[in-house]
Parts: structure tokens; sequence; C-alpha cells
């Protein structure tokens, strides 16, 4: 049964925290199945409006469903490195929170789930864990923000997110940190057989440094498709470790970063392993340097295991090329202007990766970061 | 009598040591359509660069003026802003860029879905500038950007090259609707225009012509008597 008219539950959200996540895909409004948000160390609220979607804190989750602690810390090692360890030291109070979309349930509006950190100079350290029953499509939105006033602090973050056989499943996860915050970031998704699995995401605002930690398993006739849109303004050193491991026939993935350094370091390694017959993947590291500042480090890497995995790359790092700004130039726009279309061109901001409604905010976050606004 | 809406006063345009133009004398006045001629390599491009102040073209000679205002040290986006537009013979690819975008930033969304109907191109106003196009699409948007841009005064870099013969009828009816609608002052709109066929000629109204060789303007007169003289005895300058 569709409950979204009950939607007008008190979130116990502040008026400038809905104003601070709606910047980074929150809507308080009936367009959203569920919801969970995590301010600080607590999971402020958790609410789904339709059957079929559940949305809870992690504590919780473990106490309802004895198999959770089955999928906590099985896709990523807690000895894997020191970080990992202090998590998984905290799994008597773990901070986070659950989502999982019944095996069939065919969600109509997107699932939501965002954090918070209020503290300057906080320790967050929290660990999502997201299963889509099989034959599930759901979409969902995700995002992060501070304060203004939350300059400096330390984000950990551990995903684990399993797609079941014949899941469909989009998300869109958007970022703003702190201009002087650590925030390190591990990922892993397991992609089941027949499941289809759409990533984009979006990192503009600035921060100190950003490491994030990708794997994904792709299973049989599987299929991952994952858009970054990453931007480094001055100051900001990001550095991406990807790998996508193809295991079985028919496992399909596409990867593409497309990386603008304003002055700011991007590092982007990612490794695309063919271990089966009839696997396909493709690698795509396309990076653009608006100054003559900082740096775009693009290592594709491919590794074939099998004699038919089709395995394929491309990388570029280049400057805005001059022809194009003077072409747009020559039809009236300011250098300026000439120089966010090139920009955002690049990025590819299109409907299938970026929603309409966040398109706009978007531009501004790549207008604001080039100058050092935000 | 009033400025010449464009001049050109003995200018010399280089790309690095090479001179590639020499002592060009050009007057296009308002409601006047002028052509250039010439065979590939005589500069004709060039001349349109320079005017809309384009790399790597240096006018190292002479002036360039604009409704009597020397354009020479203007960036190329105050130039169009002054009211130059300029349709690209090989405008670059803008990958991620769609027309419709383009038009939101000219401020000409609009009036983007009328006038992209009128050129056969409403199916296109998704598609990225210039990715793909066909060279008669490239012809067909460049004319467009043109409606989008609404410039006073219009410079063709060979509007018809790369375009099937029974569509250069088309091209040269755009091109006159253009050159006819009136400038942002009520006053009437100007054009250069390129041909090295010369085919446009015979769909567009044109007031003066130009035989441009080896960076020079060697001779000026009706533009389909040049085209004809030229046809017979090449890009030479009439006898006397």
């Amino acid at each position: 049964m569709d409950k979204t008219t009950d939607a007008a539950t008190s979130t116990g959200l502040s008026a400038a925290e809905k104003d601070l996540l709606t910047r980074v895909g929150y809507d308080s409004s009936r367009a959203r199945s569920a919801t969970a948000v995590l301010v600080n160390h607590d999971l402020r609220y958790a609410d789904s409006q339709v059957d079929g979607v559940e949305i809870m804190s992690i504590q919780d989750a473990l106490m309802r469903y004895d198999w959770v602690q089955n999928l906590m810390f099985n896709l990523i090692a807690p000895d894997e490195n020191e970080l990992l360890r202090q998590a998984a030291e905290l799994l008597n109070d773990p901070i986070g929170h659950f989502v999982y979309v019944h095996d069939g349930a065919k969600v109509q509006l997107p699932v939501q789930s965002f954090t918070l950190m209020e503290l300057p100079q906080g320790r967050q350290f929290t660990h999502n864990i997201t299963v889509i029953g099989k034959d599930a499509e759901v979409e969902m939105i995700s995002g992060a923000a501070v304060p203004q006033n939350v300059q400096a602090g330390h984000h950990v973050s551990i995903e684990e997110t399993y797609l079941r056989e014949g899941a469909r499943c989009r998300t869109l996860s958007i970022e703003q940190w702190g201009s002087n915050m650590l925030v390190d970031s591990y990922s892993r998704s397991e992609i089941g057989p027949g499941a289809e699995a759409i990533s984009n995401q979006i990192m503009l605002a600035p921060l100190k440094r950003h490491l994030s930690d990708t794997k994904t398993w792709v299973h049989a006739d599987a299929s991952s498709n994952d858009q970054a849109i990453i931007f480094a303004p001055e100051g900001t050193s990001r550095v991406f470790e990807g790998e996508t491991y193809l295991t079985a026939p028919g496992a399909r993935s596409e990867s593409v970063a497309r990386m603008v350094s304003a002055g700011g370091s991007i590092i982007n390694r990612a490794l695309l392993v063919g271990q089966a017959s009839g696997t396909n993947g493709f690698l795509g590291c396309d990076g653009l340097k608006l100054s003559d500042t900082g740096e775009i480090l693009a290592v594709p890497a491919l590794q074939a295991e099998s004699a038919e995995a089709q395995l394929s790359h491309e990388a570029s790092v280049g400057m805005i090329d001059a022809e194009k700004l003077a072409y747009l130039m020559a039809s009236g726009l300011s250098e300026d202007r000439a120089r966010d279309l090139i920009v955002q061109g690049f990025l590819h901001l299109k409907d299938e990766y970026v929603p309409e409604g966040m398109r706009a905010q978007v531009t501004d976050m790549i207008a604001a970061a080039k100058t050092g606004g935000m | 009598m009033a400025d010449p809406m464009l001049e050109l006063d003995n200018v010399t345009v280089s790309v690095g040591d090479k001179t590639i133009l020499r002592n060009i004398d050009l007057k296009v006045n308002s409601g006047e359509v002028h052509v250039l001629l010439g065979p590939n390599g005589s500069g004709k491009s060039s001349i349109l660069s320079a005017i809309m102040g384009l790399e790597p073209f240096e006018v190292t000679e002479g002036d360039i003026r604009y409704r009597g205002q020397n354009i020479g040290e203007l960036e190329i986006d105050a130039r169009a802003r002054l009211g130059l537009g300029m349709a690209f013979q090989r405008p670059p690819s803008l990958d991620g860029v769609t027309v419709a975008e383009f038009a939101n930033a000219l401020d000409a969304r609009g009036s983007l879905d009328e006038e992209a109907g009128k050129l056969n191109m409403a199916g296109f106003l998704d598609r990225d500038l210039i990715v793909g196009f066909s060279g008669g699409e490239i012809k067909r948007w460049e004319v467009l950007k043109l409606f989008l841009q609404a410039p006073d005064f219009l410079l063709f870099d060979e509007p018809e090259s790369g375009v099937d013969l029974e569509h250069i009828a088309a091209v040269g009816a755009a091109v006159n609707k253009l050159v006819s609608e009136p400038a942002k002052d009520g006053s009437a709109r100007a054009a250069l225009l390129i041909t090295h066929t010369g085919l446009i000629l015979e769909h567009v109204n044109a007031d003066h012509g130009h035989i441009l060789s080896a960076g020079q303007i060697i001779h000026s007169g009706p533009p389909k008597a040049l085209f004809e003289h030229i046809q017979k005895a090449g890009y030479v300058a009439p006898a006397a």
C-alpha cells in the first residue's frame, strides 16, 4: 500500500538542516519513498513511506534480521588498513543506515539517505548496508554535507551494497564537505546475476583530501555503469582507487570519470579485471585542466584473466581547447561563460546522469568552486 | 556621408612571421552584401578571422573599424557584442553542449524552436553541438546560430561548401533572410560572404564582388559578372 499521504511526519530536522541537505539532493516533499538522515553520530530520522522498502539504523537491522550480520564486513575486510580496523572496533555501536528493498518491489519514488556532520573538527565513522532484493527496482539518492561553519574534520564511510539476482538500482550521490576536511570512503558492491547497477557520483565541492576506495564485483549477465564527475579547485586533493571484477560470463561494465582540476590534484587509478569469457568492460578517464597548477593523473589498467574477455580504456588529459573557446566567444559569450559551458559539456551534465532538478545546482557548484566561494 | 558599417583600411594580416594579407581596403555600408571570391589559400578566411579577432591572425598594419570604432584591440566576444557575427567554415565540435543549451547561453531559447524548424533542424535541439553533423548540417547550423545570435553585421565563411546542390538554395535563402532583417537600431544589416565555388551567388542577393588573390584584393565589381569572368579566365583581374 502506498502510504505517501502520511509523509508529513516530523523528521526532527531543522529548517537550516533541510536547506543544507536540499543542496545535495534531499527532498522533504512527498517525492521520496523512504528517507534516512544521519546527523553526527545518530540516525536522526529513518522512515519508509511504501511497502517493500525498509530503512533503519544498522543497529536495528542487526537486531531485526540475523542475516544482516553476515553482510557486514563481508565485502570489505576490517584488517585492510588501520582506519578500517578502527571502524570494526566500533561494531558494538555501529553508526549508519540499512536499506532493504524487498524481492520484486518496484519502487516508484527514490529512496534518499544523507549524512550530516555538524561538529567542527568532528570525527565521523559510518557503515551503511544496502540490499536490493531479487528483481526489485529502485532509484536511490544519497548525499553528504556540512554546515558552513564546519571546515575541518574527518569523515570515514563504509558502504556495502548487494544487488540480488535481476535487481535494478540507479544511484545518484552528491557530496559537499568542508574545505579543510579529510574524507575516506570505502565502497564495495556486489552486482548479482542479471542485475543492473547505474551509479552517478558528483564530487565538486572543495575539501582538503578525499580518498575513495571502491571495489565492484559484477556477476553473470549483470551490468555496472558508473559515471563520476570530479572537480578539484586549488587546495583540494582527490585520490580514487577503483577495481571492477567481471567475474562470470556476460558480465559488463562501463566506468567513466570526468575530472576537472582548477589548481587541485586528482589521481584516478582504475583497474578492470575480466575474469571470465564473454565479459565486456570499458574504462574512461578524461581530465580537463583549467590552470597550470595542480595535476591530473589518470591510470586506467586492464587485466584479462580469460582469453575471451573484451576490455578497453580511453584516457585523456588536456587544457580547454582555445578553438572551442574562440568559437563560443565569437557568438558573444564572455570568456568565463564560454569556459563554463565547455566545462559543463565536458562533465556531461545530462538528464540521464543528473536529474534536471539537480543540474542547475551542480552548475552553480562548479561556478562557486571555481571562485572558491563554496 | 555616414561611416561605412565595416571598414578595412590598408590592413595587413600576419600569422607569426608570415604575411597572409597585404594592404586590404574594403568598405561595406549598411544594407550591402559583399562577396569575396578567390582560390584556396588566397586568404579569404583569414580576412574574416582577422575581422572577428581570431587567433593566430594578427593585424600588423592598418585599422579595422566597425561603425567608426577601431576594433583592433577588442577581444572576440567584445566584437561579437558590438554586432559582428560569423558563420564558421569548419567550426569545432563541442561535446556535451547541446544546441538547446547553447541557445540558452545566448538567451535565445525562445526563438530556437521556430528558427530550427525553418532550417529543418528541429530534431537537433538535444544533439551535442556540431558532433557528428554532416557537412550540410554544419552549414545549416551556422546559419541557425546567426539567427539566434542576431548580429547586425554577418560574416559567412563559405556557406555552401559541403552542401548538396539541392540544398544550396535553402542556405542561400536563409542568408538572404538574415541579411534582410533589420539591425538592432533599425538600420539595415550588412554582410561579407566568402565563396570558393561561387555557387551561392545564384541564390544570394549580393551587391559587390571582390577577387582576392595571393593576399590582395586585385579587382572589384558586380559579383555575378566577376564570377562569370572567373569561370572563363580564372582568379585574375579582368583586362581594363
